[in-house]
């Protein structure tokens, strides 16, 4: 019996212990929880205290353990019922059938979060699979956020006409801010990353401007902030506004920004150039791709959809913009470049990794609410989970993976000449 | 017949180059003209402009040099004129060297004539006149900081590795710099603590670009991100709630006896901090380091060649390493250089600073030397963009806020081409 099939257990053991993608980002998010555990125990001043009580008594190491549990716990513990359920409140809604907007809210603001999330992610990996570093999502997101609100504050019409106008003006926003780093890399050779980092700063002085010396400032005002975008502009809430549930239609956006990218990079000649051109510029070159036109086109597909991901978030959730827009932990653009790599540049594993990171990002913010320890933890979880996908061999080296084969090295980007 | 054309390769690669620096001759005429038409002529024949030349210290002043007051019409008109000249001689000479240079030289002259135009008429709330020291005191601050962030750039590119985490090496520099020299009010130790971070930071880098082969870009960014998050997480939990951790002292300036009396010089150069003098000395070291010594050599042919310098006996992991670790420790003590001339501890303080360094190691032609031309450059157009509303420009300060961005930008994107990286920098390395 050479050739018998393992044992089930034994075979879903093997899975476990491999090399797969999953895997190793499980154990990602594992380490990256862990980091974010350690962080809260440097930072606060009750488990330091509990830590000092253990040179004092016999009893210390213990009581300074659940001290540290406790607070540890406390914050996941509020991560999870802020951004998945609350499970005695979910409990109560099914066994009496009230309230089940509370109940849902939490997966409704992690759907909310994760919609913009999704788009931003795909427009920064189709340039990461054409070998382009698109540092500048968030502020390509910001102007589509300026334009959009330009045309959806500004301009009066029917929805069916309004809203498309007003999604397409964002997408077109983007486009323009991703075509100036694209047209200087494909005809003066500058490096994407540099101009692209610089753009960010330049159009978030942009937004400061125009909130504050155009027309686009919410009139009588003194503050940052913008006019509200018509009711015709809005995606409404999938819901209905009552329920209080903020999940809108921008995730019917974000669903068909998927099946756009699946479509795309698989089927389409364009997105297989771009993928010839990531896997290999010398044989694109040699097979007649002109590769000038694939660098401004990846910017303007990869633009247009950061864009697309700032007016969606407008026009879903904020419905006006202000100073704060998408800055800090709120930065989507940013957050998306580690949502790329954490799924690997594909559409559906950016769907899931959205979904993580969104959980992340509003979990985040319930433990601040409940905790007080600052949101920004996230971020640092998250990108901790980031370096931790980057490097599977270290995960594979920490948990004694095995090996199932598949490419050793890639490289996403390229050296300052290229 | 021994005369062959030149290959068509060849033929093209200078055609290109010239084309490109008939470009960047065009845009500084361009900007002379701007300059001579809106600023010179385009303001009142009357206006007149003071500048002044600040003694070393007001009440114990040397030296009192008066106020020179010049009309804002001929001045401008002049300095436009001279860019035209440069650019007329950029495009004719077609120069094959120094052309950036003269273009960044352009943008500070358009800064300068800038706020001589804005001088030109004395409304209520406007300054009296022009403090030229002054303007040279912060921008020798700003550039000081950007200098640390080449050098730390030069070190690590030189051997072979992009170090693009420069931003978050100066993040947690600024951030533990703060916190320790509010506790101990030793800037030595803060500066310390600061190359230990930044150190630290350059070796997680170094691990997982060299022992893991990461992309070192990726894992550039991703510290910079979780610096950023990092130090905002940490101003909310610790600081704001400790004030006594972010006092926010100020380096004191330690002038150098005699040389501090020089007009207009001293107090730019030797009326400055520790971290200034420690800058200057860090410039010499590593100029001499990477260019006259054995190390320097092996750095630099690591970085070009990593399998040929192998093959001589030279441990290319472990030159990396040691680099790495000792630019990110540059970059950390810059961290804290800039906190010690901006103040309190504030998340997003340093606004892509470590960037701009970044792009003024490549003007830099990755030379320590290149690297200071390209930061006082750098330097002068942040400190004088963020400082130009003190003299009332009727433009906004939002858009004079782009100034060093676009500048940098356009910088990197006239020098690629004209300038070569080490061969192997951002490459993986892994013995076979």
């Amino acid at each position: 019996m050479l050739n018998a099939q393992p044992f089930a257990p034994l075979k879903a053991w093997s899975r476990i212990t491999s090399r797969s993608p999953l895997v190793v980002t499980f154990f990602a998010l594992l380490l990256g929880l862990f980091v974010g555990a350690l962080v809260i125990i440097i930072t606060t001043p009750p488990v330091l205290d509990s830590w000092r009580g253990v040179f004092h008594s016999w009893g210390g190491p213990g009581h300074a353990l659940k001290v540290t549990f406790d607070n540890v716990g406390a914050a996941y513990r509020s991560m999870f019922t802020g951004s998945i359920v609350d499970p005695p409140q979910f409990w109560h809604s099914v066994t009496t059938g009230q309230n089940w907007s509370l109940s849902l809210t939490p997966l409704s603001e992690t759907l909310t979060y994760a919609t913009p999330l999704i788009i931003a992610s795909i427009g920064v990996g189709i340039a990461f699979q054409t070998g382009i570093f698109n540092i500048g999502a968030n502020g390509q997101a910001v102007l589509g956020g300026i334009l959009g609100a330009t045309v959806g504050s500004m301009i009066h019409c029917p929805t069916f006409v309004h809203l498309p106008l007003t999604l397409i003006a964002g997408i077109v926003g983007g486009m323009v801010a991703g075509a100036v780093p694209g047209i200087l890399k494909a005809y003066t050779g500058a490096h994407e990353v540099i101009v692209t980092i610089m753009f960010n700063y330049v159009i978030y002085a942009f937004l400061i401007y125009v909130l504050l010396s155009t027309s686009l400032q919410l009139p009588n005002q003194q503050n940052v902030i913008s006019r509200s975008l018509d009711p015709s502009a809005q995606l409404a809430p999938l819901f209905g506004a009552s329920t209080g549930l903020r999940v809108n239609w921008g995730l019917f956006v974000a669903a068909g920004v998927v099946i756009f990218a699946w479509w795309f990079l698989d089927r389409s000649s364009l997105g297989f150039d771009f993928r010839v051109t990531g896997a290999n510029p010398n044989a694109a070159r040699a097979s007649g791709i002109n590769s000038r036109v694939v660098v401004v086109m990846v910017f303007l597909v990869s633009g247009g959809l950061a864009g697309l991901a700032g007016i969606v978030q407008e026009a879903g959730t904020t419905h006006f913009i202000d100073g704060g827009f998408l800055i800090g932990s709120a930065g989507i653009g940013f957050t998306a470049i580690t949502v790329a790599l954490l799924g690997r540049n594909r559409p559906m594993g950016i769907v899931w990794g959205s979904l993580l990171f969104a959980a992340l990002g509003v979990g985040g913010r319930a433990m601040q609410a409940a905790t007080g320890i600052p949101l920004d933890l996230s971020t640092v979880i998250q990108s901790a989970i980031v370096l931790f996908v980057a490097t599977p061999v270290l995960i594979k080296e920490i948990f004694r993976l095995r090996s199932t084969g598949g490419p050793a090295l890639e490289l996403a980007t390229k050296g300052w000449g290229s | 017949m021994t005369i062959t054309a030149a290959p068509e390769a060849v033929v093209s690669a200078v055609r290109h180059k010239t084309g490109r620096t008939r470009v960047i001759g065009t845009l500084i005429g361009a900007i002379g003209l701007f300059i001579a038409i809106v600023f010179g002529f385009g303001s009142l024949s009357k206006a007149r402009t003071s500048v002044t030349f600040q003694p070393v210290n007001l009440s114990a002043a040397t030296w009192h040099i008066g106020t020179l007051t010049v009309p804002t019409q001929v001045t401008c008109v002049v300095l436009g004129v001279i860019l035209l000249a440069l650019g007329t001689e950029v495009v004719v000479r077609r120069p094959l060297r120094g052309v950036m240079v003269r273009f960044g030289f352009a943008g500070v002259v358009f800064l300068f004539a800038l706020i001589l135009w804005a001088g030109r008429t004395f409304g209520p709330s406007q300054p009296l006149f022009i403090n030229f020291t002054a303007i040279l005191i912060g921008s020798a601050g700003v550039a000081m900081v950007l200098v640390y962030g080449t050098l730390s750039g030069v070190m690590c590119e030189r051997s072979g590795v992009v170090n693009i985490a420069i931003e978050g090496q100066f993040i947690g520099g600024a951030l533990v710099g703060t916190v320790l020299a509010s506790t101990t009010h030793s800037f030595f130790i803060a500066a310390a603590g600061g190359a230990v971070i930044g150190g630290g930071l350059g070796w997680i880098l170094a691990f997982l670009a060299l022992r893991y082969m990461s992309d070192q870009i990726i894992v550039g960014v991703v510290l910079v991100t979780m610096m950023s998050g990092l130090s905002s997480y940490l101003n909310l939990q610790v600081l704001s709630p400790y004030p006594q951790y972010n006092l926010g002292n100020l380096a004191p300036n330690l002038p150098i006896p005699v040389l501090s009396k020089i007009p207009i010089l001293g107090p730019v150069f030797f009326n400055q901090t520790g971290f200034f003098y420690l800058m200057m000395l860090l410039v010499a070291t590593v100029s001499f380091g990477l260019f006259k010594t054995r190390w320097g050599l092996r750095v630099r042919a690591v970085g070009e060649h990593p399998q040929a310098a192998s093959s001589v006996g030279i441990n290319v992991i472990r030159v990396r390493y040691i680099n790495v670790v000792l630019g990110g420790a540059i970059a950390g003590v810059g961290g804290v250089a800039f906190m010690s001339v901006q103040g309190q501890f504030q998340p997003g303080y340093t606004s892509g600073l470590g960037y701009v360094a970044l792009a003024g190691m490549i003007f830099g032609r990755w030379r320590p030397s290149g690297a200071v031309v390209a930061s006082v450059l750098f330097g002068i157009s942040v400190y004088l963009a963020q400082n130009l509303q003190t003299y009332q420009i009727p433009v906004s300060t939002e858009i004079l806020g782009m100034f060093p961005y676009l500048i940098t930008i356009a910088v990197v994107s006239g020098l690629i081409g004209r300038v070569r990286p080490p061969a192997a920098d951002g490459l993986p390395y892994h013995r076979d």
